[in-house]
């Protein structure tokens, strides 16, 4: 028997419930993340790609939200858990951070005594054991002084010191797997750069498993080992990292390359909206906005996942049989890199 | 009327600067002059040439000698007709915005439909009822559909019947609330004291209004000195609680209602001034204002139409939260038998009622309900309109 | 310039303000004519003697002929030093009435402000919980029915279900039974339930509002990720928050029913605390009694608003105090 993966996601369904109606957010999203891998979820803003990481341990409030679909974590299903087995896994084996460093700490306590409470959900320590552990991991994430800004509260910090405080917070248990939501998107550019090393550095010594949560296909670049194509809460393309920049297959992950600076679309942006998602359209989600959209594109269920080569793997009906692959990807076929295709249209 | 002022809010600017830029005043200011012409005529006749206690229109056949206060109800009426009921006619689409906005609550619009009938009632029944009445032959009259044992009443103004040996007298339709141990019918009580509560609703609104955002827009705009010391001022106004200082001023110099309004008005708008100073501060660094003050508009004109209009929202609220503070006072004081005694005052009917009322209970019992509902119906509506106005502030909306 | 220099400049800005207070009773009370003059002069008439001569007699009897900075200086060396003056209605010292009142005032009052500080912030956060299920609508329509009737009005209603038709509760008040007994409990119960329905009206809406914003906060869903359990989320982690806010509401609201509506609660329930004392006094033509609750209940004002900002600052920390 092989060794189960770290997290094996399959066939994720989250769904709400509002006035509008039934409001699916994440639809039948499958990945695995290996040990110390680095998996990125991409997609724009609204594809669904937070309520699938949150999804994952279960943050979401239910109701109105209610998730279906299998996640395992080495070989637990965490969704047959009950809530105690849960949270003794949520903060010790599997941690998150979040987007916006600046809420993400309590502002009623110290930096220290909310890193101490996430040792002492999980371990039986003593006061002064956890708050030499804390210290040692804000120094190792780069604040300095540390044992002295343990008593400060969070409004007294940086949002990028906010930010370390939390990468501290979530490594402190030494877990495994480390839920990554956007950790740079409200920070400045370079201090992006220095938590996105950080978090590099931590991942070699820690061995962690991380699913990166981005917008920034400039990030995924940097830091991701495969990537995970979401738009309007479904997968459209999956693959390594080499496979998706250097042969971007599905339509939306090629006007996502496209959108990077020195692309086609660099000034534009993908013409159309998202779609409703309480009343998705038929057929592939992303076809209203796509240039190759034939007939087909616009009935049934969202193309089924075809293999364009070796674990890579793009949601679009031009890979079903009968279709020719090289209509999208134009005459420059496989090779050229994002910024160079030009569309045959 | 509280949901009238939302237009204050909801005066676009485009619209005022277009109109009061080209003819120099707003449509607003005209009602309020045309209104103010012959209301500032009718006082000073009143004032010059009839007595204290004739009746101000004896020449139409009106017995009825306005007061003081009446002028002022109708100063603030009017006030609240051009700037609050005439903009919403004026900019039908944000009108039908807020409305569907406000709609959406369900008890506000039962407390806003409430206390318009209160409101109308007050205003037009006192025109077409007679004053509540001393009769002492029918005291402790039941409501209609309750009954009395005769012995607490001397005559019966509905019909008497027996039962198990004891006569006991039925209410009628000539009193359907039932009357006061003094035989002074309810009903025509809670019409009048509907009146008394407008006033107070309307009077005090108008001087925590004017004098609030005055004392806020100083400060802020004054800022330095002149902000200190006002808004030190406004700290020790905060401290003398203002029901303690009425008894003791009532205790001293003896009140009235005219008394009562007037110091619960000039007492009460640290509130407002605080919103509208802070909303001051934080919109002089706006934009919009700097824009404004670029092309040269007065401080005045910034104040008029960009600062009052946009505070608007916290102002409504705080007043809508105030109005039922001072009905409540009023009640207390009479209850207290300290309140003004010569009017029909729902406090003045409770409170009377007090000694009777394990027998004849309506009497404390009607005029309590409409002071609760009346308190209630404000409470609703101050949540909505905090709803509709400040999306920002997620109350509920049910 | 820490906390210690803020609450110092804070206690230092409330003495000035009941200075300030202190000196505008002074200045109402000198303004107007002094009941006890007209009463002797009444009297004299009634007697046949010399008005004027009478109330002359009765100016100088109180010190009312000395120049208005000698009487500006005596009063305020009087209230600040305790010595509030005669009770003609009571025959006896001012404060002492006062104090025997307050006994009676701190009976219910403790019971009262103890109960507020308890439920309104767990029905508040029970009704942020469970956001516009029905358990909410029920806790909220609570709250505004508590808010909105009238606490003597809704005092008078009980006494007559539970005191004249039930037979429940005593209906007269009896000032002779042990504070700690089952009497005292059983007369005191319903004046401090309204009391409580009153205050928690206001809080419960402040906590519910508060404590909803932070349930959805980012930090509850890092303390969630983090593995906290759910009670500790609320008991630390949205309460501690909506603490900072409440606090002050619940000072706020405490001390405005303090000083309006438990005056009329004492006088529905006949308890002879305060409230009744002051109400007796104003009756009475007792002006030095009146001025002393004034002077009271203003002070009680003082602290309360000063309590409420010092509570604020103390509980939110990132308050700085440089700017204050």
């Amino acid at each position: 028997m092989t060794q189960p993966p770290l997290l094996s996601v399959d066939g994720l369904t989250t769904t709400f419930n509002t006035d509008a109606g039934l409001l699916t957010a994440v639809d039948d999203v499958s990945f695995d993340i290996a040990e110390g891998e680095t998996l990125c979820l991409v997609g724009e803003s609204g594809s669904g790609k937070t309520v699938a990481s949150e999804s994952i341990t279960r943050l979401i409030d239910s109701p109105p939200g209610e998730t279906g679909g299998a996640v395992r974590y080495r070989g637990r299903d965490l969704t047959e858990m009950s809530e105690s087995e849960l949270r003794s896994l949520r903060g010790d084996n599997i941690t998150h951070i979040f987007q916006n460093p600046q809420d993400a700490l309590n502002h009623c306590y110290t930096v220290g005594w909310q890193i101490v409470e996430a040792i002492q959900m999980h371990e039986d320590v003593s006061d002064d054991a956890a708050r030499e552990r804390a210290v040692d991991l804000l120094n190792e994430v780069g604040i300095a002084n540390a044992a002295a800004r343990f008593d400060d509260y969070p409004h007294e910090f940086s949002g990028g010191q906010k930010q370390r405080v939390m990468i501290a917070m979530a490594l402190v248990t030494n877990p495994d797997l480390l839920i990554a939501d956007e950790p740079t998107t409200a920070l400045d550019v370079t201090v992006q750069a220095q938590i996105l090393r950080l978090l590099n550095r931590l991942q070699d010594e820690y061995g962690l498993g991380i699913l990166f949560v981005t917008h920034d296909l400039g990030v995924v670049a940097e830091i991701a080992d495969r990537v995970v194509v979401m738009y309007a809460g479904k997968v459209m393309e999956h693959g390594s990292v080499y496979d998706i920049f250097e042969q971007p297959s599905h339509p939306y992950t090629r006007a996502l390359m496209e959108c990077l600076p020195g692309g086609e679309r660099a000034s534009g942006g993908i013409p159309g909206t998202l779609p409703d998602p309480v009343d998705p359209p038929d057929g592939c989600r992303f076809a209203p906005r796509c240039d190759h959209a034939v007939s087909e594109c616009h009935t049934g269920e969202q193309p089924a996942e075809a293999e364009v080569s070796d674990s890579h793997c793009a949601s679009c009906v031009y890979y079903q049989p009968g279709y020719d692959a090289g209509t999208i990807l134009g005459p420059d076929t496989g090779s050229g890199s994002a910024s160079e295709e030009v569309t045959n249209d | 009327m509280a949901t009238d002022d939302q237009a204050r809010f909801d005066q676009t600017d485009w619209e005022e600067i277009d109109e009061s830029v080209d003819h120099g005043l707003s449509a607003n200011t005209k009602v309020v002059l045309a209104g103010l012409v012959p209301l500032v005529l009718l006082y000073a006749y009143d004032y010059t040439l009839v007595g204290q206690y004739e009746p101000t229109f004896g020449f139409v056949g009106w017995g009825y000698s306005v007061t003081q206060l009446d002028w002022l109800f109708a100063l603030s009426l009017l006030l609240f007709g051009a700037y609050g009921a005439l903009p919403l006619y004026q900019a039908p689409r944000m009108t039908k915005y807020y409305w569907g906005e406000f709609k959406r609550n369900r008890p506000a619009v039962v407390s806003l439909a409430f206390l318009a009938g209160i409101f109308t009632m007050g205003l037009l029944g006192p025109l077409v009822i007679s004053p509540p009445e001393t009769d002492i032959l029918i005291p402790y009259q039941p409501p209609l559909g309750f009954t009395i044992g005769m012995e607490s009443v001397v005559e019966c103004a509905g019909p008497v019947t027996e039962a198990g040996g004891q006569r006991v007298c039925h209410g009628s339709l000539a009193h359907p609330f039932g009357t006061t141990g003094s035989g002074k019918d309810i009903f025509r009580s809670v019409v009048y004291g509907m009146q008394i509560t407008m006033k107070i609703a309307f009077i005090t609104t108008l001087i925590v209004v004017t004098i609030g955002s005055a004392v806020g827009t100083v400060a802020a705009y004054g800022g330095g000195m002149v902000d200190e010391i006002l808004m030190r001022y406004v700290d020790i106004q905060q401290s003398f609680p203002t029901f303690i200082a009425y008894l003791l001023i009532l205790y001293i110099f003896g009140g009235g209602i005219a008394l009562f309004i007037l110091l619960f008005g000039l007492f009460s708008w640290e509130g407002t001034a605080r919103y509208v100073r802070s909303n001051a501060l934080a919109k002089v660094e706006e934009e919009y204002v700097k824009a404004t003050q670029l092309t040269g508009a007065s401080t005045y004109h910034i104040v008029r139409r960009h600062l009052v209009p946009n505070t608007a929202s916290s102002i409504i609220t705080d007043v809508t939260l105030l109005i039922p503070a001072f009905i409540l006072f009023e009640a207390q004081l009479a209850f207290l038998g300290l309140g003004d005694s010569t009017i029909p005052s729902w406090g003045q009917v409770l409170a009377g009622g007090r000694d009777a009322l394990p027998y004849a209970p309506w009497v404390t019992l009607i005029p309590g309900l409409f002071i609760f509902f009346t308190i209630l119906a404000f409470n609703f509506l101050g949540d909505a309109l905090l709803d509709a106005l400040n999306p920002q502030a997620e109350a509920e909306s049910e | 310039m820490g906390l210690g220099w803020y609450i110092t400049r804070r206690v230092g800005w409330a003495v000035i303000v009941t200075f300030i207070i202190v000196t505008v009773t002074w200045a109402l009370i000198t303004a107007a004519p002094n009941p006890a003059v007209r009463q002797a002069a009444t009297q004299a008439a009634l007697d046949g003697g010399n008005p004027s001569a009478a109330a002359e007699r009765v100016r100088e009897l109180r010190g009312l002929n000395a120049p208005l900075h000698q009487r500006y200086i005596d009063y305020m060396v009087n209230v600040y030093t305790l010595d509030w003056g005669w009770s003609t209605m009571r025959s006896q010292p001012v404060t002492e009435a006062m104090l025997s009142a307050l006994y009676y005032t701190v009976q219910y009052s403790v019971p009262w402000t103890l109960f507020t500080i308890l439920l309104a912030p767990a029905v508040g956060l029970y009704s942020a919980a469970n956001q516009y299920s029905w358990k909410d609508h029920l806790a909220t329509g609570f709250a505004f029915f508590g808010y909105a009737i009238p606490n003597f009005f809704f005092g008078i209603m009980l006494l007559l279900l539970f005191g004249v038709y039930l037979e429940w509760i005593p209906i007269t008040y009896n000032s002779d039974v042990p504070v700690f007994s089952l009497e005292n409990a059983r007369q005191l119960i319903v004046p401090v339930f309204v009391l409580v329905t009153g205050s928690i009206g206001g809080t419960m809406r402040v906590a519910r509002n508060e404590s909803a914003e932070f349930i959805s906060a980012d930090f509850v869903k890092t303390a969630n990720a983090k593995g906290v359990s759910k009670l500790r989320v609320y008991a630390r982690h949205i309460l501690r928050p909506t603490m900072v806010p409440l606090s002050t509401t619940i000072v706020g609201q405490l001390l405005a029913l303090f000083i309006g509506a438990s005056l009329l609660v004492e006088i529905v329930f006949g308890i002879p605390g305060l409230g009744r004392l002051t109400f007796r006094a104003i009756i009475a033509q007792d002006t030095n009694l009146v001025l002393g609750s004034t002077l009271f209940f203003t002070f009680i004002a003082t602290i309360g608003n000063l309590i409420q900002d010092l509570v604020y600052t103390v509980l939110d920390p990132r308050i700085s105090f440089e700017d204050r």
